[in-house]
């Protein structure tokens, strides 16, 4: 008896290391073996290898149009790694990555300090990031701005009554903070106003978008957001109002002609028009092949 | 010999993970202090600067725990007096195999049938705002452990002497007043052990806590409001903390709070079981 | 005394000779017993007197244990026993299905082979049967407990142990625990599936002194391997052979002059 509770103890233990055991993988993942700094082989050339670095959001998103590329190319080496857009910027200017991931335009700043630098840099928006807010089909409210939902996301108004509904708390459904969606959605909508702003104390963090869209469909309550690819005719999507412009309904063309506010490009950035195995990888990116990877995994397609 | 060896080398390994995540978690104490980091509850590890207090998810984890312990207890421990001594043996042999092959499910699965099927009953029933709650994640932790607590304990019971239950019954006392007077008594042990290891086994499944909890991080006032637990916030961050960052070493912190908190119980329950033996030996 | 023929089946029957002014305490009438298809007792028709001591007797696998859990319905507990016939405890029917079997075993206590005390204290085991039934630790439980332990002889030798466990007994000690167990739920009868087996002799003399002290309250049924434990200890004998009663008479005479040759035989030990 008293193995059996020793063994119970290794059990519990072993269940708690192995959930941290996972941490052996980095934020970034690299499909290939890694390598530090960029272009000690010439990525111009047939073959060799190529540095990716940049956006959180876009590091899925790199390794796996990295993983499929290189079934494909045996002869090319592809490292992605994450750190935020501004890292992958500052990794093209002291040239130690080959593309730069950004999911904002690069400021003026740096475009200055690259000039200065002899880099060129030239950006491709590769994929768009849109975000669809979602409510129960029952539900009467079919727009809201910005700032509404940033005060419905953020937890300062709480019940469908102050924005015209029915008299009934508001479930406010979110990504967890391992998707960059729930960066995205926070810094677009939830800081559009205050910068300092989080998300409120009541949100609640479902760990898939499949398991928001299921909530949503079935829970009058609810509100929650997603990549449009899960927006069915179960949940309503709500028009959503910049300061400037009307109330815009997320679609793949609304996305993709900036009309629709929560919603941004995202770019491939490398210095110069790019050459010899780059220039092919990112025509393969922006190839059908590449944007249906795009798709799956909820960005939307630039094609 | 054998078994000595392996003795040794279970304590070893639970020492290398002691240190490994102590190594790992520690340091995060010197940006934020042990006090804010236990009984404060803003959870904000990708802000800047990130704010680390995990005391909502502390109060998760233990009430998640204990409805799912309240619940699967009594239920585990009375099916497993139904098997060992009132069902006639044929029904017996025909549920041992399905309540083992129960303990098969992967918890995913569980926890889409949570998901899908349990968390709109409890909405329903318990006229709530969402169905995804503490509630919901504790029934579903329950079952997960009761095959192990209902195999375990029923062993237990069927290797209590014949002559006990006999004598019992002789006496007049009816078949739950036998069960609950002298067997269960009798078996505490291995009833003890199973339920330990049951809630290991709970606690371990963290994709259907994940899926069902609701994950709010705030601390909850009942166990029918939205709540995280403490593994399901390391297995979510876990893959996206950066290795060695700020968020990477308080995930290790949650780690050794867990580590602590489960020693305790298992101290507890050995401590209460030594004074048993120590009177009846 | 009277010699009354007992019929067992149409064309046999058994000499039974007892005491004229006795009361039957039970009785079993025609009772079978099947495990299964298996039949272990065979129609068998048998007085048990009140405020005396019967012993069965009888080979091994012979059906001894068997009858005797008949009397407190513990072959109830063995799923794949069945029943025909009747017992009787005093007139009333017990395989009736109105009778309530907890009733029944507070009525009719049993002492098993091995000494089973639970694995709690002295005090505890005695105190289980009063506390199942209702009594109160304020409400004379201890009373009950050391009149009980006095009982059955045990009280000198474990008062100052009442809160210590029950293994730390003897043997003996633990078997006399067990008849003390029994006496405080409140029996009429009292059986005992060989109670001695597991015993050095002294301790088995002080369980037989201990029978005969208490037939002066209660009926006393015992199985038994031993022949001699038969004969010093018992007032009337039944043996049993194959499931079947064989013979059943006042102690003295079945021993000195059996009327069945089985019998004969087996008392002489030519059996088998
Ligand atoms: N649970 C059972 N299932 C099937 N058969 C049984 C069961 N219990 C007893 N028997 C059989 O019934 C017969 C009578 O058994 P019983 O235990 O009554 O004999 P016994 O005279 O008490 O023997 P012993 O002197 O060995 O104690 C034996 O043949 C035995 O094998
Ligand atoms: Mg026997």
């Amino acid at each position: 008896m008293r193995k059996s509770r020793i063994l119970g103890a290794v059990a519990l233990l072993l269940s708690v290391s192995l959930l941290l055991a996972a941490c052996g993988t980095p934020a970034s993942t690299s499909p290939t073996t890694p390598s530090p700094t960029a272009s000690s082989t010439s990525p111009s050339q047939e073959g060799g290898t190529i540095v990716v670095k940049g956006s959180d959001t876009m590091v899925n998103l790199a390794s796996a149009w990295a993983e499929d590329y290189i079934t494909g190319h045996p002869n090319v080496k592809i490292t992605v790694s994450g750190g935020g857009s501004g890292i992958g910027i500052a990794a093209l200017l002291n040239k130690t990555t080959d593309i730069c991931n950004n999911s904002r335009p690069l400021k003026q700043e740096e475009v200055d300090k690259a000039k200065a630098g002899g880099i060129d840099p030239v950006s491709t928006i590769v994929a768009k990031d849109g975000v669809a807010v979602v409510v129960h089909p029952s539900n009467p409210i079919s727009e809201l701005s910005l700032e509404q939902l940033a005060a419905i996301f953020g937890g300062k108004i709480t019940n469908w009554k102050e924005l015209g509904g029915s008299d009934t708390e508001i479930v406010v459904l979110s990504r967890d903070n391992n998707s960059g969606t729930h960066l995205f959605f926070k810094e677009h909508v939830i800081q559009v106003k205050d910068k300092k702003a989080e998300y409120g104390p009541k949100v609640q963090f479902l760990p898939t978008s499949q398991s928001i869209a299921d909530e949503v469909a079935r829970n009058p309550k609810a509100i929650g957001y997603y990549g449009l690819g899960y927006l069915s005719n179960q949940q309503k999507a709500v028009a959503v109002k910049s300061a400037t412009g009307p109330a815009v309904l997320p679609s793949l063309a609304t996305v993709l002609d900036n009309s629709y506010p929560v919603s941004r490009p995202l770019f491939c950035t490398t210095n110069g028009q790019p050459k010899g195995a780059m220039q092919d990888y990112l025509a393969w990116i922006l190839s059908p092949k590449g944007q249906e990877i795009v798709r799956s995994l909820d960005f939307v397609p630039v094609q | 010999m054998v078994l000595a060896a392996a003795g040794w080398m279970t304590v070893v390994i639970l020492v290398l993970i002691m240190i490994m995540l102590f190594v790992e978690g520690l340091p995060i104490l010197a940006v934020t202090n042990p006090f804010s980091f236990l009984f404060t509850s803003q959870w904000y590890p990708v802000s800047d600067p990130p704010v680390f207090g995990i005391l909502s998810l502390i109060i998760g984890s233990l009430m998640i725990t204990a409805t799912a312990l309240v619940i699967a207890i009594p239920l585990g421990i009375g099916a497993a007096a139904f098997l060992a001594e009132i069902a006639p043996p044929p029904v017996r042999e025909a549920i041992k195999p399905v309540i083992e092959l129960l303990s098969g499910i992967p918890s995913i699965v569980l926890g889409f049938i949570g998901f899908l099927l349990l968390a709109p009953a409890i909405q329903r029933i318990f006229n709530l705002d969402s169905g995804l709650n503490g509630l919901t994640a504790g029934i579903l932790l329950a079952f997960m452990c009761l095959p192990t607590i209902v195999s375990i304990s029923e062993d237990a019971l069927s290797a209590v002497p014949r002559e006990y239950k006999e004598a019992s019954l002789a006496l007049g006392a009816t078949r739950w007043q036998t069960i609950y007077r002298v067997l269960i008594p009798a078996a505490r042990p291995g009833i003890v052990a199973s339920v330990m290891l049951g809630m290991g086994r709970a606690i371990g499944e963290t994709m259907t806590v994940l899926m069902v909890s609701g994950g709010r991080l705030a601390i909850p006032s009942f166990i029918t409001d939205p709540m995280s637990a403490m593994t399901g916030r390391i297995a979510i961050e876990i893959n996206n903390a950066v290795f060695g960052g700020l968020q990477y070493q308080a995930l290790f912190a949650i780690g050794i709070v867990l580590f602590l908190i489960t020693f305790a119980i298992n101290l507890v329950a050995d401590l209460v079981l030594e004074k048993q033996r120590r009177r009846y030996a | 005394m009277s010699i009354v023929n007992l019929t067992m089946t149409e064309n046999r029957t058994v000499p039974v000779v007892f005491e004229e002014n006795v009361a039957v305490k039970m009785r079993s009438q025609a009772v079978s017993l099947f495990y299964d298809k298996v039949e272990a007792l065979k129609e068998v028709t048998l007085p048990i007197l009140a405020n005396r001591i019967t012993a069965i007797i009888g080979p091994s696998g012979c059906g001894k244990s068997s009858y005797l859990r008949l009397f407190n319905r513990m072959n109830d507990l063995i799923w794949n026993a069945k029943v025909k016939g009747q017992v009787y405890l005093d007139e009333e029917a017990l395989y009736d299905p109105k009778i309530d079997v907890v009733e029944l075993r507070k009525r009719v206590g049993m002492v098993f082979q091995k000494p089973n005390p639970f694995p709690m204290s002295v005090f505890d085991n005695v105190a289980y049967g009063p506390r199942l039934h209702g009594a109160k630790e304020m409400g004379g439980l201890s009373e009950i407990v050391e009149r009980c332990l006095r009982q059955a002889a045990l009280w000198e030798e474990v008062k100052d142990k009442l809160k210590g466990s029950a293994f730390a007994l003897s043997g003996g000690q633990q078997q006399r625990l067990c008849i003390a167990r029994v006496l405080a739920v409140g029996p009429e009868v009292i059986l005992l599936d060989e109670p001695c087996s597991a015993l050095d002799p002294a301790s088995t003399m002080r369980i037989e002194d201990l029978m005969q002290e208490l037939k002066v309250n209660y009926t006393l049924a015992i199985v038994t391997h031993n022949m001699q434990q038969a004969g010093r200890a018992s007032d009337y004998t039944a043996y049993l052979l194959m499931g079947e009663l064989i013979e059943f008479g006042p102690t003295k005479s079945l021993f000195t002059y059996p009327r069945d040759k089985r019998t004969e035989d087996y008392l002489t030990g030519r059996w088998g």
